[in-house]
């Protein structure tokens, strides 16, 4: 059967069109010419820079706190909602679907006016608490949402095989249910950290003076055009580690 | 197991996130529509009181032309994105299992990389002399002194980029549970190429192809960064001027109105797509 | 009522639905037992409600004496084997199998020798480490067996023991289920839709339809003596006959008139009257084919036909014969023809036999 070469034309268009950027800054970070037009040699000059920069480093330090932080708590609310979505069937549950599925679509610069309007209204002042009750906030449907796959996937007869041999309800959970949902919490977690430390908006809006994280940091190293090129390196930097985590969360989530 | 052990189980499940959702997610959104209501504090922070003041300014005719172009453009990216999307997600669920990894290593790569830097990507390669203006100008296809950048023409192009793997992966996730035999069948019963395409495939990813119409349009609709950073003074989207308004001017109830008004625009079509879920399960689904 | 595992009286509706509805039996001490019937007719249900998974609405269950209806399945002493095995993946062969020894806290050696004694049983110790994944679907079900036997249950519960096998494999697993179930001689409940299943590994058979227990026999009488014309199709296949009693002779046989079919003599277990309508069977591969009329006689049943179709299986044929208003399937042996060296095809008139006593009568279904 004659197949068309319009899908996967498209599809390559479409790959070309996601990577060429980054591919672009990959190459100029190592770039010597400072507007990359041209190619001016090799050089590390730009990662020598980034390294003696300290205020990039803070912030990443304060960013990795909050996201693993957050991460955390979104991974317990996160299992607890999932499990509660799969295994009731109620009003509540509707309410609770609803309210869970709200904050996926609901655009970064609402959630973040809302949160601030929260905090300003309550006296509660901007910082790291406030951040990380924001990332708590949108990463929890994350988790939700993978927790929720995975549960869907589960096989629950090995709960009634384990009950049949012996185990009360509670051994049933503790010895064969977590221990197949793990990997699952774990990429749930694992999307969640990612998701924080990329967000930029939803923290723009929650932060006060004293707690710049990293995306701040880098939006406000656009602003002046002499860190230009070292964006460049921080970029790299940046999609490479993005890309070790997705392939840590896709190998977490295949395992069966 | 008792219906009482349950009912207090189902509760005690539930709670933790209905309760952390209720206070950071539901009560800040009423708060928003709240404040749209209350006079603005000369210091930045909302005053005592009752007014209609704010819903009075907003409703004032220059934010027209804001409100047009946010939406055009939010429609524009939507209707490239799932265009583009429908058939690269029909190949991806075609292809075998491997390369379908490979596919989506490359889809989420991009859309889990920080998302300023994807802008910064595109601000320096539509650089003045960056590589491609200057490839441009070789080709002559642009005359000397066009700036790619700063124009609404970019403010698109970087839309549709970030917004592009929220319309693939929702349509990948609903292609891949696609029964491809019913392509085979159609083309048995005499549907070309494109008819079994439109007839068959289109209908039958629905559901992603409405979750990945929705995700993009509404995302794109709040939209602030990208028309700040890539667009010009006058490209301005509804996000911008919410932000200007919390920052700038300090004017939090005049953010609050925009923002009650972006929030029923973001939440009609929600509405509309749930009330199409509960009709379409109850005639069973497809 | 007297037996090692007694279902007394229950019943289990779901909603307006009555999955069992009012079933009593009782099984005895090491018999292999099978709960046999179509799909909606109960049987996984009460399976279920033994295990402990369903409580019923009324009734009792017990074993060995012991009255387990309320009991929560961890502390019931019976166990499982699951149609989908239901093995943990997380775990190896062998932590599978002490599982349920591990939950009730046996000493570290006797869990060791227990699991070593039952992987031997099975014939999978080489494979103790490794995971179900790794393992063909024969191999996965003697790990689900070896799990739930470790155990020393009192009542040992197989749902659907040979479904998702193939036929060679069934064929073979059929053998070693015999085989473990002498070896061990626990009590085995089967719960089966497959007749053929459930005749070659039971003592005995309970056969259940739309929630209630029709018949419950072993396997022999089943197919020869079956109490009611459903039992009658669901094992082996069956020629039904509606008829009016004309004679009546001692010993039980009975001469019926059958429309199309003359006045054959059958045989009746019960009481008849004269004039009453009945039901008969009578076995595909009863019937004896012939080209020319048989002598006739007092206990010579005969009567002619034409054959509407020929289906060959290589050890047997299979005739479908219009007489009358009939369709009568009949089954032979090639050696069994008789009549000549042509064999019949579509459209040759024959001649159908049977002997008295392959002649049944049956009740019809809802009949006391």
């Amino acid at each position: 059967m004659k197949r068309s070469w319009l899908p996967s034309l498209i599809t390559l268009v479409v790959v070309v069109f996601l990577f060429a950027p980054l591919v672009v800054l990959v190459m100029n970070s190592f770039n010597a010419s400072r507007f990359g037009g041209e190619w001016d040699g090799f050089t590390w000059n730009w990662y020598e820079k980034l390294w003696a920069a300290n205020e990039v480093w803070e912030s990443l330090a304060v960013t990795l706190k909050i996201a693993v932080s957050a991460s955390l708590a979104s991974m317990i609310l996160g299992t607890l909602a999932a499990y509660a979505l799969h295994y009731f069937r109620s009003w509540l549950q509707d309410v609770h679907q609803m309210l869970i599925t709200l904050p996926l679509v609901m655009p970064d610069i609402l959630m973040g006016m809302s949160l601030l309007a929260l905090f300003v209204i309550c006296g509660v002042e901007t910082g790291l608490l406030t951040i990380w009750i924001a990332h708590v906030t949108f990463c929890l449907s994350f988790v939700t949402m993978v927790v929720l796959g995975r549960l869907q996937d589960f096989d629950f007869t090995l709960i009634d095989a384990a009950r049949d041999l012996g185990a009360t309800r509670a051994q049933a959970v503790r010895k064969v249910l977590l221990p197949l949902l793990l990997p699952g919490v774990l990429a749930g977690g694992l999307l969640a950290f990612t998701l924080s430390i990329d967000d930029y908006v939803i923290t723009f809006f929650v932060s006060g003076p004293g707690t710049t994280t990293l995306p701040l940091r880098v939006a406000s190293m656009m602003r002046t055009s002499r860190s230009l090129p070292v964006i460049n390196a921080l970029s790299t930097l940046l999609i490479g580690s993005t890309f070790l985590l997705a392939a840590l969360s896709f190998r977490l989530q295949r395992r069966t | 197991m008792s219906a009482e052990s349950g009912r207090s189980r189902q509760w005690l499940l539930t709670l933790p996130s209905l309760a952390w959702l209720g206070v950071f997610f539901v009560i800040p959104c009423i708060l928003v529509i709240v404040t749209a209501f209350r006079p603005a504090d000369l210091q930045g922070g909302v005053g005592s009181g009752w007014t209609l003041e704010t819903i009075h300014a907003v409703n004032d005719p220059s934010y027209l032309p804001i409100i047009w172009r946010t939406v055009w453009l939010s429609s524009v990216t939507t209707i490239v994105c799932v265009a583009l999307a429908l058939p690269m997600t029909f190949q991806m669920a075609r292809v075998g299992p491997r390369m379908r990894q490979v596919l989506l290593l490359f889809v989420v790569i991009p859309f889990l990389s920080n998302f300023l830097i994807r802008i910064f990507a595109w601000k320096s390669l539509l650089h003045p002399e960056g590589p491609l203006t200057r490839l441009l100008h070789w080709l002559h296809l642009i005359p000397e002194d066009a700036l790619l950048l700063n124009n609404v023409g970019t403010v698109l192009l970087v839309l549709i980029y970030t917004q592009l793997p929220f319309a693939i992966l929702p349509l990948y996730a609903a292609a891949e549970k696609f029964d491809f035999g019913l392509l085979d069948a159609a083309r048995d019963l005499g549907a070309g190429p494109w008819r079994s395409f439109a007839k068959v495939f289109v209908p039958g990813v629905r559901r992603g192809l409405i979750s990945a119409t929705l995700m993009v349009f509404v995302c794109s609709l709040g939209q602030y960064v990208i028309p700040q950073m890539v667009g010009g003074a006058s490209d301005e989207m509804l996000g911008s001027k919410i932000a200007q308004r919390v920052f700038a001017d300090r004017n939090l109830p005049h953010a609050s109105a925009l923002a009650a008004g972006l929030m029923l625009a973001v939440l009609v079509p929600m509405l509309i797509v749930a009330v199409w879920h509960r009709f379409g399960r109850k005639e069973g689904s497809a | 009522m007297d037996g090692f595992l007694v279902i007394d009286h229950v019943s289990k509706s779901f909603g307006s639905l009555r999955a069992v509805d009012d079933v009593s039996m009782s099984v005895a001490q090491g018999e292999a037992f099978s709960l046999l019937g179509p799909s909606g007719c109960g049987k996984t249900t009460l399976l279920r409600m033994i295990a402990g998974f369903e409580r019923p609405d009324g009734g009792r269950i017990l074993v060995g004496g012991q009255d387990i209806t309320t009991l929560p399945p961890e502390q019931r002493p019976v166990n499982t084997v699951f149609q989908n095995y239901a093995l943990f993946p997380h775990l190896n062969v062998w932590e599978n199998v002490a599982f349920g020894l591990r939950m009730s806290r046996r000493p570290r050696e006797e869990i060791r020798s227990g699991v070593d004694r039952m992987l031997e049983l099975v014939r999978l110790s080489e494979h103790a480490r490794k995971r179900p994944a790794q393992l063909s679907g024969g191999q996965r079900q003697r790990v689900a067996i070896a799990r739930a036997l470790v155990n020393r249950p009192q009542v040992l519960l197989l749902d659907e023991p040979l479904a998702a096998l193939d036929l060679k494999l069934r064929q073979h697993m059929l053998m070693e289920l015999n085989a473990i179930h002498e070896q061990v001689g626990t009590t085995f409940i089967y719960v089966t839709h497959d007749q053929g299943e459930a005749m070659s590994l039971s003592d005995r058979i309970a056969v259940m339809n739309n929630g209630k227990v029709e018949q419950v026999d072993s396997p022999v009488h089943l197919y020869e003596t079956p109490r009611s014309s459903f039992v009658a199709s669901f094992i082996g296949d069956a020629n039904f006959f509606t008829g009016t009693v004309v004679e009546m002779q001692h010993e039980g046989y009975v001469r019926v008139s059958v429309e199309g079919l003359g006045s054959p003599l059958v045989l009746s277990k019960g009481t008849v009257s004269a004039n009453q309508t009945l039901r008969l069977m009578v076995r595909p591969e009863k019937i004896s084919l012939m080209l020319k009329r048989p002598p006739s006689g007092e206990r010579v049943n005969a009567f002619r036909g034409i054959v509407e179709d020929i289906a060959y299986f290589g050890s047997h044929t299979r005739y479908r014969i219009l007489a009358g208003e009939h369709s009568i399937l009949a089954q032979l042996q090639r050696s069994r023809f008789s009549g000549g060296d042509i064999d019949p095809v579509r459209g040759t008139e024959v001649w159908m036999t049977f002997h008295p006593d392959e002649g049944r009568v049956v009740m019809l279904e809802g009949e006391a």
